[in-house]
């Protein structure tokens, strides 16, 4: 039995510039961290001839080809794996909350087929593999710094060329820079999920108008100011950036934001917080704030009764830490 | 003599200016993963560099944890190998000396796990037979060697060489004293101040 595991990532800067239809233009650029949060994909073998498939659903089935699950039945069907196999999921957040799970799903599950077929995949093949498997085989109109974020682990500014080559830089802070930035930031999940592909469809469609190819343009240039204000541990001016971006970001699809969106992130500068964004594509999921730590009960409070008012039950502060492992087998074993 | 004393000083000076600081950040990112993921930490080298790799298993295992020791419960797991003289003497004696690392090291590697390898002309056979079963299950490697670097500093993914003429231990071997307590200083104050923002309780 493979049992491997990839984190999922929170995204600070750049979001958008790693689709393709920008990158082959314009080099697009993005500033990552991988947290303590992890997709699980368990795979064994059996002697049975059915595939057995469970995620939020179980599927039993006789081809792969037949799996509702599109991200399993295109690896399945590109490893040739026909038959007898069991493949399962856990994950320590529900999907579609803009951390980046489906990607960290395809890394695992890139990970575990290797492994089951007695090979090693580095952190760059499951990554390109995940790539290949959702952009090219499912094609999904999603980019690629998801699939990296997880891959690699720690935090990276991502280099997406116009060849589709990734350039990886890691960000080495030290440990009280990190550990004051984890302080900083306050991740706020508003219980609503969605799924990125409607909104970056619409996002993608609008990247041949030029405005909303310079606004993606500026959004690759600040990532190197946002890596400095690290660096410097400024984080302040950190928040500040980010809500610089969130700025941007909103205007690139109707879908990105909301009224209840806005409403939250109204609450949270109201509150005291510097700055900061939806993640992932936008419409939903999680905010991330930068806020002084001594703010962040009153933030969270005053956020809880915004959500209330919208009726988002299920919303919520998710504590985290940043990590520096990508994707690993957790248990490799012949039994 | 003092002329001695002075060059002797110089010239560790020098190589320990010309260690690659990035190259030791690389070697804290690795730790760090590698805590976080439960992994375990083995060390090894020949003569000094096994005395070194002694040293450095308490600091890590215990040294590092000390302003908070009972509030770690998570801590590193650091093991010297071999880890004890029957193991060494055994592989030594019944199969071979160059196996004295690698044959303790096949009984527990892992994949989530570290190799710290220490040899000063970095062509140790019995570290690079080692470092081969490192490879072969992608396990990363820190390597701290001297003069060239030799196979070892090929073969790491941190590495941590301490340039010097060749032949020069006395400044190698002190060097890497340095860095390793280098390593277990920056990891105590991370962990001291785990504790004192609160991120463990």
């Amino acid at each position: 039995m493979i049992i491997a595991r990839a984190p999922l990532r929170i995204s600070f800067v750049g979001g958008g510039t790693d689709l393709a239809d920008f990158y082959t233009k314009n080099p697009g650029k993005v500033l990552s961290a991988a947290i303590n949060k992890y997709v699980y994909v368990t795979v064994a073998r059996t002697p049975f001839k059915q595939i057995s498939v469970r995620y939020s659903i179980g599927e039993i089935v006789k081809h792969p080809s037949e799996l509702k699950n599109d991200r399993v039945r295109e690896a399945l069907l590109d490893a040739n794996i026909t038959e007898g196999i069991e493949i399962s999921t856990f994950s320590h957040l529900p999907g579609q909350t803009g951390l980046g799970s489906s990607s960290a799903f395809s890394v695992a599950l890139v990970k575990a087929l290797t492994a089951l077929a007695g090979n090693h995949a580095s952190a760059e093949v499951c990554a390109e593999g995940a790539c290949w498997l959702e952009i090219e085989r499912v094609g999904d109109p999603i980019g690629k710094q998801d699939q990296y974020a997880s891959a690699f682990g720690g935090m990276n500014v991502f280099e997406f060329q116009s060849d589709h080559s990734v350039r990886i830089e890691p960000v080495h802070l030290d440990f009280k820079r990190r550990l004051d930035f984890e302080n900083h930031l306050l991740l706020f999940f508003t219980g609503v999920t969605r799924k990125a592909s409607s909104v970056l469809t619409e996002q993608r469609k609008n990247i041949s108008d030029s405005a909303h190819f310079d606004t993606l343009k500026a959004m690759a240039d600040s990532v190197d100011p946002f890596k400095q204000v690290l660096m410097e541990g400024n984080f302040k001016k950190a928040g500040e950036l980010l809500h610089e971006g969130w700025q941007r970001k909103r205007t690139l699809a109707s879908g990105v934001s909301n009224p209840s969106l806005d409403a939250l992130y109204k609450t949270a500068l109201g509150e005291g917080a510097w700055g900061g964004k939806v993640l992932g594509a936008g419409g939903g999921g999680c905010l991330l704030f930068v806020a002084p730590p001594e703010r962040h009960e009153r933030i969270n409070h005053s956020l809880r009764v915004t959500a209330t008012k919208h009726a988002l039950h299920d919303a919520s502060v998710i504590p985290f830490s940043f990590v520096h492992s990508g994707v690993e087998l957790v248990v490799n074993t012949k039994e | 003599m003092q002329d001695f004393i002075k060059e002797f000083s110089e010239s560790s000076i020098t190589a320990l200016r010309n260690v690659s600081a990035q190259e030791i950040e690389k070697a804290f990112h690795i730790l760090q993963a590698t805590y976080e993921r439960g992994g375990r930490i083995y060390v090894f080298g020949n003569g000094g560099s096994l005395a070194l790799a002694t040293h450095f298993v308490a600091d890590l295992n215990k040294t590092v944890f000390s302003y908070h020791l009972e509030k770690h419960h998570k801590r590193f797991q650091a093991i010297r190998l071999p880890s004890t003289e029957s193991e060494l003497t055994a592989w030594a004696n019944d199969i071979g000396y160059d196996m004295v690392f690698a044959g303790p090291l096949q009984n527990y590697l892992e994949d989530k796990d570290v190799i710290i390898a220490i040899s000063s002309s970095g062509n140790s056979p019995n570290v690079i037979k080692a470092l081969e079963i490192a490879k072969a299950r992608h396990v990363p490697i820190i390597g701290m060697s001297g003069f060239d670097g030799g196979k070892l500093n090929e073969l790491s993914d941190a590495k941590i060489l301490v340039p010097t003429p060749k032949g020069e231990y006395e400044v190698v071997e002190g060097v890497h004293a340095i860095i390793l307590h280098m390593i277990v200083k920056y990891f105590k104050n991370a962990f001291n101040y785990m504790v004192e923002i609160g991120k463990i309780e």
